[in-house]
C-alpha cells in the first residue's frame, strides 16, 4: 500500500493477511510469470525506492545520500486481490523464488471479505481439517482366525448393490402381481458423486467421464458417477457410456428437457437416478452457479439463457410433504424410463434422516439413500453454510443403517454416505470405515478433483474459488485460457489410477477381515475409536 | 539292497510313534554312524529333514508307506530321500540342500520356500508348489521336476530356482501349470510342457530357451528320468518346441503392463463412441486442446493497453478550468518552454493571475505526489512565466454572434474561448474597463498590479466591449438577446448579504471596503472587526493591516471557512479569529455580541458574501434560491440564455473561468448545430503511478525544468521506454507516428500479459485488461 495514504477500516497490511507472498530479490530474475499466473492478481511488478545515505566524517567533503530503484514482485492487500495462497506463483517460477506462506497472526481478512454487505462465498469445503473417520481404526486382523487373505494376490470382487433388495419372499410376490420386481444394480462401492456440467469445467467433466468410461471397460470395474445437476451432454445420453453414469435431478431441474428428448434415442439405460434434495456443503441451499460461469455452452446444456445466475431454489417445488417428495418424485423418475432404473434420494445430512429413510423403507420404489455430510465440498456455497451448517456423515449413516438393523432390513436399502471422505487423503480407510458403520456405498467429489486434477483447495482454506471461475487449475472454471490447463486424458487416467490404489487399499483393509466377495456393510465390530464418546454414540470399540 | 538299510518303524508294538520320537530315532541312527535309513512312515511329520550331523556324508533315506507332511524340511546337502509312494504337502518345505524324489503324486504346498536341493515328482503335484523359492548365489538354484501337472497358484512369489513340469499324464490335461500361476513371482525360471490358462502377466513373461539351458535341460531330463525310472520318456519329452520357458519380470518391465493407454482410449474408444470432439463435440469447436501456463497472444488471460491520454491526470481533474497541467510539463521536458506557456491561452484569459497568484492551485492538491508526502509540482511558475504567453491569434468570423453580459472572469473566460472559436463575442459591463472583481477588489499584495494588468491589456486587445450606460433591465437584455445568437449572463454577485441587527448601517459593506482600499480611499482607523471571517473577510484584514488597522478581528458564527493563501496572510496580519460569536447589534463604539460582551472598532465590515442581481433577467431564466438555475452546461433555462460565475453559484475564480469555457464550448456545439459530447474522461488511478522514480527529498523546485523532470506526467506518456526495458518478454517497442507523435505497441506473440509494464509505468499509462472473452 501507499506509504502515506490514508486509511479505511478495511485496509490491511501484509501481516493481517492469511497468505503472505514470500519473495526473493536475489533469486527472482523478473519473468512476469507468477503475476502472469496468479489467478486473482494479487501479484503485481512494485517499484521501490532505496535510498543510500553515504556519510562522510571530514569536513571538507559533503556527504550525500542517493536513491536507487528497484523492481520486484509485490502483493495486494486489497480484499478482493488478497493472497489465496494457490502457490501458482511458486509453479511457474523458473529460480524458485516466490512463496505463499501462511501468516502466524490470526487473520483479520475474514473480518472484511463481506465488502458491499455480501458474506463470504467460496469453494471447497468446511475449513476444519480431520475428522472422526480418520480416527477410526480397524481393529479386527483376523488372519488366523478368519481365512487370510493376500490383498495383492487374491482375488477380490468388491462390489455392492444400488436397488431395493426385497427378501426373496417379497420379491416373488411382487413378480407374481405386479409382473415387477425393483431394478438392482451391482457397482463399484466407490461411486463418484455429483459434481455437475458447469460447476466443472468442460475438459475436468470429459476427463472424469473419460476415466469412469476406462475402468469400466478396460479394468472390468464398475465404477459409477453421478451427473450433479447441470443436465448431461446430448452425446453421452446417447452412448453406452450413460450406463456408468447416474443422472441427478435436483431442484434447479437445469438440462432436464435434454434428457427427456434423449430418452427414446437411449442405447442403454442410466445406471440410476439420483434425486437431490440437499448437500452436506451447504445444507438448505441450492446450487450457486455464478453468471461468469454461465457461458453459452453451460447455458446450451442446462437450457437457460447466457451470462445469469442460476441459483437453484433449496427445494423442489412441486413437493410440498415428505410424503409427497419421496413418493411423487420416485414414481415419476421410474416411469421415465419404465421401471427399469433404480431411484433414489440424496439429502444432506441431518438430525432428521431417519425420517426421511423410516418414509423410504415403506415404499418399494426407493432404491436407497444417499446421505452427505457436512464436510462435503462444493464448487460454491456461502461460507456461514458451509462453516456452520450440516451434520457429520458417521453418526448419521450410523444411526440409519442401526434403524434399519432394527427393521431387519439393513441389506434391503442401500445407504450411500459421502461428505469428507479422504479429506485427509485417506480414502480407503473414510470409505471402509463408513462402510462397516453401515454404508452400502461411498460417494467422494472432492477428493476426486484433488487427485485427478490437481486441486489445490484445502480445509485450511488455501484457494477454495471455484465459485468465482478462476481455478488456476482449469477444474471449475468456464475460461478455455484455464481448462485448456487440463488434459482430459491426464484427469481420465488420474481417475483409473485412483480408483486402482483405492482398490488395493480397500482390499488391504477388508483382507485381514476374510472378506473378498462382500463388502463388510455394518460390520463395526472391525472398527475402534480411541475416544469412548464417540465409540458409544458409534456403537463401535473403544480403544486404547 | 533294503538290507543295507537300517529300518526304523514308524509304530512301535502296534502304536504310532510321535513324531518328535520318530525323528529323535532317525537323528540317532544318523549319529551313530547309518547312512542308509528306511522309514516305515505312518503320517509323522518332517521326515528325513536336518541330517546335518551326517556332515559331508552322504545319508539316503527311503519312506515307505504314508510319510505326514513336509518330508525334507529343511534338508541338508548330502541327504537323498526317496518316498517310495505319494507325498503329503510341503515336501522339501525350506529345503536346504537335500535331494527328495517322490514315487507318486506329491500335495499342496511342494518346494514352499525352498532355496537350495532338488524335488523330482514322478506325478501330479498339488496346489501352491514351488512358491516362495529362492536362490542364494552361494549354492546351487534349487530345482524342481514334475512329470505330470501342477495344481493351483503354482509359483505364486517365486524368487528362484528351475521348475520343469513335463505335462505327462496331468491330472489337468487342459491346464498343466494350473489356476493364476506365478502370481508375484519375482526371480527363478519355469519350463513347462502341455497347455495352461494362463499366468500372472503382470509377473511372469514368456522367453524363448536358450540353447545353454536346452543343453542343461536335456543332461538334468536324462537324471531326473532315471530317478524316477522313466527313461523310455527321454525322446517325448526332448522335443524342443513343446517346451516354453517362463521367466520374471524385473519391476522396470513390470511397469509396461500391457494396457490400452488413455490416448488410444480417448481415440479409438471414447471418440468412437461419442463422434469427433468427444463430449460435446456437438455443441462447440472451440479448441480444447491443453496449453501452457503462461501463454501468448490470444491466450493470455490480461492483455495491456497502452493509454496514453485516456484518462485525466489527478491534476487536470481537479482544476475547473481543465488545463491539462501535465502536457505543459510535458513541453517543458521537451524544451519547448514558449509552447508550453502558450498552451495556457487556450484554456484561460489569465493564466499568470490566476495559476500564478490567485488561484489555491486545486491541481497541486490534487496532485499525486502529495500520497507519499512529495511536494506537489509547482504550477505556480508556470502561472507566472505565462504573464508572457501570446495573446491567441483569432479565427476568422464564423457570422455568429454571441452577447456576453458583465466582464469579469467569467464573461472574459466565455468570451475568449467562443473569440477562439470563430464568434464574434462582445462584452457588455458597466465599468470603464473589463475585469470585474478581480480588478475592483482582490488586494495589490495578492496580485502585483503590473501582472494583473498585463493580463487584462492581452484581454482587452481581442475582447470588444461595449460599456452600457444604464443600469441593465428586462428590456434591453431582451434587445441584445434579440441582436444575438446567444447571450450569456456573466454579471457575478454585486449585492453584499448583510444582517438585519441595530446600527447596521454603520457596516461597511467588504467589496466596499476593498475597491476603496485599493483605491486609497479609506482609513480603517486602529481598530475593525469584520463580521464573517471567510477568504473575502481575510482579504478586508489584510488591506486594513496594510492600511495602518493595528487590532483586527475576524468574527464567524462557525468555524471560519477561510483558507489558503488568504487565511495565511490574514493571520500574518495579526488578525484574531473569533468563532462562535453573534452579533447583536453595531453601535458607534463597536461590534456588541450576544453575550453582551463588546468588540471595540473604529471601522465594522461586514463579509458574509455577496447575492446575485438577478432583477434584469427575462423570465423565462428560471432561479433557485437567488442564484440562475443551469444544467450542467451552464445553459438556464432559455436554451438561448447561458449564465456562468458568481450568478450562478459563488466559487473561486477558476471556477468561473472553467464554467466560462464550458459554457462556450456548448454554445460552440448549439450554434452549430452539434450534439454537445462534453469531455468525458475521467480521472486516472493514481495507483497507477509509479513515484519511487521520483527524489521524495526534494523540499521544492529550482525552476521550471525540475517541476518537468519531478513531474510523474500522470496518464501522459512521458516516451521514457522504461516499459520497453522492463518486459520480459521484448513484446513492446515503440513507433513514431507520422504526424511526429509516437506510440507503443505490444506484440501479442510475444506478450505474457504479465503486467510489468503496467507495473513499471511513471505515468500509470499502461493499463492491463482482462482479454476478450473467448467463445465458449
Amino acid at each position: 500500500m501507499s506509504a502515506n495514504g490514508s486509511i479505511s477500516p478495511s485496509t490491511l497490511s501484509l501481516k493481517d493477511l492469511p497468505w503472505q507472498i514470500r519473495w526473493d530479490k536475489e533469486k527472482c530474475t523478473l519473468c512476469g510469470r507468477c503475476t502472469a499466473v496468479c489467478p486473482v492478481r494479487t501479484l503485481e511488478l512494485g517499484v521501490f525506492r532505496k535510498r543510500v545515505v553515504k556519510p562522510n566524517i571530514h569536513i571538507s567533503h559533503a556527504s550525500s545520500s542517493s536513491f536507487e530503484v528497484y523492481y520486484g514482485i509485490r502483493q495486494q492487500t486489497a480484499p478482493a486481490n488478497a493472497c489465496v495462497g494457490c502457490a501458482m506463483c511458486t509453479l511457474v517460477c523458473p529460480n524458485d523464488a516466490i512463496l505463499p506462506v501462511r501468516g502466524d497472526e490470526a487473520d483479520k481478512l475474514v473480518f472484511h471479505v463481506n465488502q458491499g454487505g455480501t458474506p463470504r462465498q467460496r469453494g471447497g469445503r468446511r475449513n476444519a481439517p480431520g475428522g472422526i473417520l480418520d480416527r477410526i481404526k480397524f481393529i479386527r486382523i483376523s488372519m488366523l482366525t478368519d481365512p487370510a487373505l493376500d490383498a495383492g494376490r487374491h482375488e477380490f470382487e468388491l462390489r455392492t448393490l444400488l436397488g431395493r433388495v426385497l427378501p426373496p419372499e417379497e420379491n416373488l410376490a411382487h413378480l407374481r402381481e405386479n409382473g415387477w420386481i425393483p431394478p438392482v444394480r451391482e457397482i463399484y462401492p466407490l461411486i463418484i458423486g455429483g459434481m455437475s456440467f458447469g460447476a466443472l469445467s468442460p475438459n475436468m467433466w470429459e476427463g472424469l467421464q473419460m476415466g469412469v468410461a476406462y475402468l469400466n471397460e478396460e479394468m472390468n470395474m464398475p465404477v459409477r458417477i453421478c451427473t450433479g445437476e447441470g443436465g448431461c451432454p446430448p452425446r453421452l445420453l446417447r452412448s453406452r457410456f450413460l450406463q456408468y453414469v447416474i443422472l441427478q435431478i435436483a431442484s434447479g431441474y437445469f438440462g432436464w428437457d435434454e434428457i427427456i428428448h434423449a430418452i427414446p434415442e437411449m442405447k442403454v439405460d442410466p445406471c440410476a437416478i439420483e434425486i437431490k434434495y440437499g448437500q452436506g456443503a451447504k445444507p438448505g441451499d441450492g446450487g450457486l452457479l455464478m453468471w461468469y460461469k454461465v457461458n453459452s455452452l453451460i447455458a446450451a446444456i442446462r437450457g437457460v439463457p447466457e451470462g445469469i445466475s442460476l441459483p437453484s431454489p433449496p427445494t423442489h417445488q412441486t413437493k410440498y410433504s415428505i410424503e409427497e417428495a419421496v413418493a411423487k418424485m420416485i414414481q415419476s423418475m421410474y416411469m421415465a424410463w419404465g421401471f427399469r432404473v433404480p431411484v433414489y434420494p440424496k439429502i444432506s445430512a441431518t438430525s432428521t434422516a431417519l425420517a426421511v429413510l423410516n418414509n423410504l423403507s415403506r415404499n418399494p420404489y426407493a432404491a436407497g439413500l444417499a446421505i452427505d455430510g457436512e464436510d462435503g465440498g462444493t464448487g460454491a456455497a456461502y461460507n456461514v453454510s458451509m462453516n456452520s451448517m450440516g451434520h457429520p456423515i458417521a453418526s448419521n449413516i450410523r444411526d440409519c443403517y442401526l434403524n434399519l438393523v432394527k427393521l431387519g432390513k439393513q441389506n434391503e436399502i442401500p445407504l450411500l454416505a459421502g461428505g469428507g471422505v479422504g479429506k485427509s487423503g485417506n480414502l480407503a480407510a473414510n470409505a471402509a470405515a463408513l462402510i462397516m458403520l453401515g454404508a452400502s456405498g461411498v460417494q467422494v467429489g472432492k477428493y476426486v478433483m484433488q487427485a485427478a486434477a490437481g486441486c489445490l483447495g484445502s480445509e485450511t482454506d488455501r484457494c477454495n474459488i471455484c465459485n468465482i471461475g478462476q481455478c488456476p487449475k482449469g477444474i471449475t472454471s468456464q475460461d478455455p485460457r484455464l481448462y485448456r490447463r487440463l488434459d482430459p486424458e491426464d484427469v481420465a487416467q488420474r481417475i483409473v489410477d485412483m480408483f486402482l490404489s483405492f482398490d488395493t487399499e480397500l482390499k488391504k483393509i477388508v483382507a485381514p477381515l476374510g472378506r473378498s466377495t462382500s463388502l463388510p456393510i455394518g460390520m463395526a465390530d472391525a472398527l475402534g475409536i480411541d475416544d469412548i464418546a464417540a465409540a458409544e454414540r458409534l456403537r463401535i470399540k473403544y480403544v486404547v | 539292497m533294503s538290507d543295507r538299510y537300517y529300518r526304523i518303524s514308524g509304530k512301535s508294538e502296534g502304536t504310532r510313534l510321535e513324531s518328535r520320537v520318530l525323528e529323535e530315532l532317525i537323528q540317532q541312527a544318523v549319529e551313530q554312524g547309518r547312512r542308509h535309513i528306511e522309514v516305515d512312515a505312518f503320517g509323522q511329520h518332517g521326515i528325513g529333514g536336518r541330517l546335518w550331523k551326517a556332515g559331508s556324508e552322504a545319508v539316503h533315506v527311503r519312506i515307505v508307506n504314508q510319510p505326514g507332511q513336509r518330508v525334507g524340511a529343511m534338508g541338508s546337502a548330502n541327504t537323498f530321500i526317496e518316498v517310495m509312494g505319494p507325498a503329503s504337502d510341503d515336501v522339501g518345505w525350506l529345503n536346504g540342500g537335500a535331494e527328495i524324489l517322490v514315487r507318486g503324486h506329491a500335495g499342496n504346498g511342494l518346494a514352499n520356500a525352498m532355496a537350495q536341493g532338488k524335488i523330482y515328482v514322478a506325478g501330479n503335484i498339488g496346489a501352491r508348489g514351488m512358491t516362495m523359492t529362492k536362490h542364494n548365489p552361494r549354492f546351487a538354484a534349487p530345482e524342481v521336476w514334475v512329470l505330470g501337472s501342477v495344481g493351483d497358484y503354482f509359483g505364486e512369489f517365486m524368487a528362484g530356482g528351475i521348475a520343469v513340469v513335463c505335462g505327462i499324464d496331468p491330472q489337468t490335461p487342459d491346464n498343466v501349470m494350473g489356476y493364476r500361476p506365478l502370481v508375484g513371482m519375482v526371480g527363478g525360471q519355469v519350463l513347462f510342457r502341455g497347455p495352461h490358462m494362463g499366468y500372472s502377466t503382470a509377473d511372469a513373461k514368456s522367453v524363448p530357451i536358450s540353447d545353454d539351458l536346452w543343453q542343461w535341460f536335456l543332461e538334468n531330463l536324462k537324471i531326473f528320468l532315471d530317478r524316477i525310472a522313466r527313461p523310455g520318456l527321454f525322446e517325448r519329452l526332448s522335443e524342443r518346441g513343446a517346451w516354453q520357458l517362463l521367466t520374471a519380470r524385473i519391476p522396470q518391465e513390470r511397469v509396461r503392463v500391457e494396457r490400452l493407454s488413455m490416448s488410444a482410449f480417448h481415440n479409438n474408444v471414447w471418440d468412437r463412441e461419442l463422434g469427433a470432439g468427444g463430449l460435446i463435440g456437438d455443441l462447440t469447436t472451440i479448441d480444447r486442446s491443453p496449453i501452457p501456463l503462461v501463454p501468448t497472444g490470444g491466450l493470455r488471460r490480461f492483455v495491456p493497453v497502452w493509454e496514453n491520454r485516456v484518462y485525466k491526470s489527478p491534476c487536470e481533474a481537479a482544476c475547473p478550468t481543465g488545463i491539462p497541467v501535465q502536457q505543459r510539463w510535458a513541453m517543458i521536458r521537451d524544451g519547448r518552454v514558449d509552447e508550453a506557456v502558450d498552451m495556457a491561452m487556450m484554456y484561460t484569459p489569465f493564466p499568470a493571475t490566476v495559476c500564478g497568484y490567485l488561484c489555491p492551485n486545486l491541481c497541486m492538491q490534487a496532485c499525486t505526489r502529495n500520497n507519499q508526502a512529495m511536494v506537489p509540482i509547482d504550477i505556480t511558475q508556470l502561472g507566472r512565466a505565462s504573464i508572457n504567453a501570446k495573446a491567441p491569434v483569432l479565427p476568422a468570423k464564423n457570422g455568429k454572434k454571441v452577447a456576453v453580459i458583465g466582464g469579469g472572469p467569467a464573461g472574459i473566460s466565455v468570451a475568449w474561448q467562443l473569440l477562439q472559436n470563430g464568434h464574434e463575442a462582445v462584452v457588455y459591463d458597466m465599468s470603464d474597463t473589463l475585469g470585474g472583481k478581480m480588478a475592483a477588489v482582490i488586494p495589490e499584495t495578492r496580485i502585483p498590479r503590473e501582472v494583473l494588468s498585463a493580463e487584462l491589456d492581452r484581454i482587452r486587445k481581442v475582447i470588444p466591449h461595449v460599456r452600457l450606460e444604464t443600469a441593465l433591465n428586462r428590456k434591453k437584455i431582451e434587445q441584445i438577446k434579440a441582436e444575438s445568437d446567444a447571450v450569456v449572463v456573466a454579471t457575478g454577485a454585486w449585492k453584499p448579504r448583510t444582517l438585519p441587527v441595530p446600527g447596521k448601517e454603520r457596516m461597511v459593506t467588504a467589496l466596499d471596503f476593498l475597491a476603496r482600499a485599493k483605491s486609497g480611499d479609506i482609513v480603517p482607523g486602529k481598530r475593525i472587526v469584520i463580521i464573517g471571517a471567510g477568504n473575502v473577510g481575510c482579504d478586508v484584514a489584510t488591506e486594513a493591516h496594510r492600511l495602518g488597522a493595528e487590532s483586527i478581528t475576524l468574527i464567524d458564527v462557525q468555524k471560519p471557512a477561510s483558507f489558503g493563501k488568504e487565511r495565511e496572510e490574514a493571520e500574518a496580519a495579526g488578525a484574531l479569529f473569533r468563532w462562535p460569536a453573534f452579533t447583536r447589534d453595531i453601535s458607534d463604539r463597536g461590534v456588541v455580541l450576544d453575550s453582551g460582551e463588546l468588540l471595540p472598532a473604529d471601522t465594522v465590515v461586514i463579509s458574509i458574501g455577496d447575492a446575485p442581481d438577478t432583477g434584469f433577467l427575462p423570465e423565462t431564466v428560471e432561479l433557485e434560491r437567488g442564484f440562475v438555475k443551469v444544467n450542467e452546461y451552464f445553459q438556464t433555462s432559455d436554451p438561448a440564455v447561458f449564465a456562468v460565475g458568481d450568478i450562478v453559484r459563488p466559487g473561486l475564480l477558476t471556477d468561473a473561468i472553467g464554467a466560462g469555457r464550458k459554457a462556450a464550448m456548448a454554445i460552440a456545439d448549439l450554434l452549430s448545430g452539434k450534439e454537445h459530447r462534453p469531455d468525458t474522461r475521467t480521472v486516472i488511478d493514481k495507483k497507477r503511478v509509479a513515484l519511487e522514480y521520483f527524489d521524495p527529498r526534494l523540499t521544492g523546485f529550482d525552476g521550471m525544468d525540475q517541476c518537468g523532470a519531478q513531474c510523474s506526467s500522470c496518464g501522459n506518456c512521458r516516451d521514457c521506454g522504461i516499459c520497453v526495458a522492463a518486459c520480459p518478454q521484448s513484446a513492446i517497442s515503440r513507433t513514431e507516428k507520422p504526424d511526429g507523435g509516437f506510440a507503443y505497441a505490444v506484440d501479442e506473440a510475444l506478450c505474457i500479459g504479465c503486467g510489468f509494464c503496467a507495473g513499471a509505468c511513471p505515468c500509470g499509462v499502461w493499463g492491463l485488461v482482462p482479454n476478450s472473452e473467448l467463445p465458449a
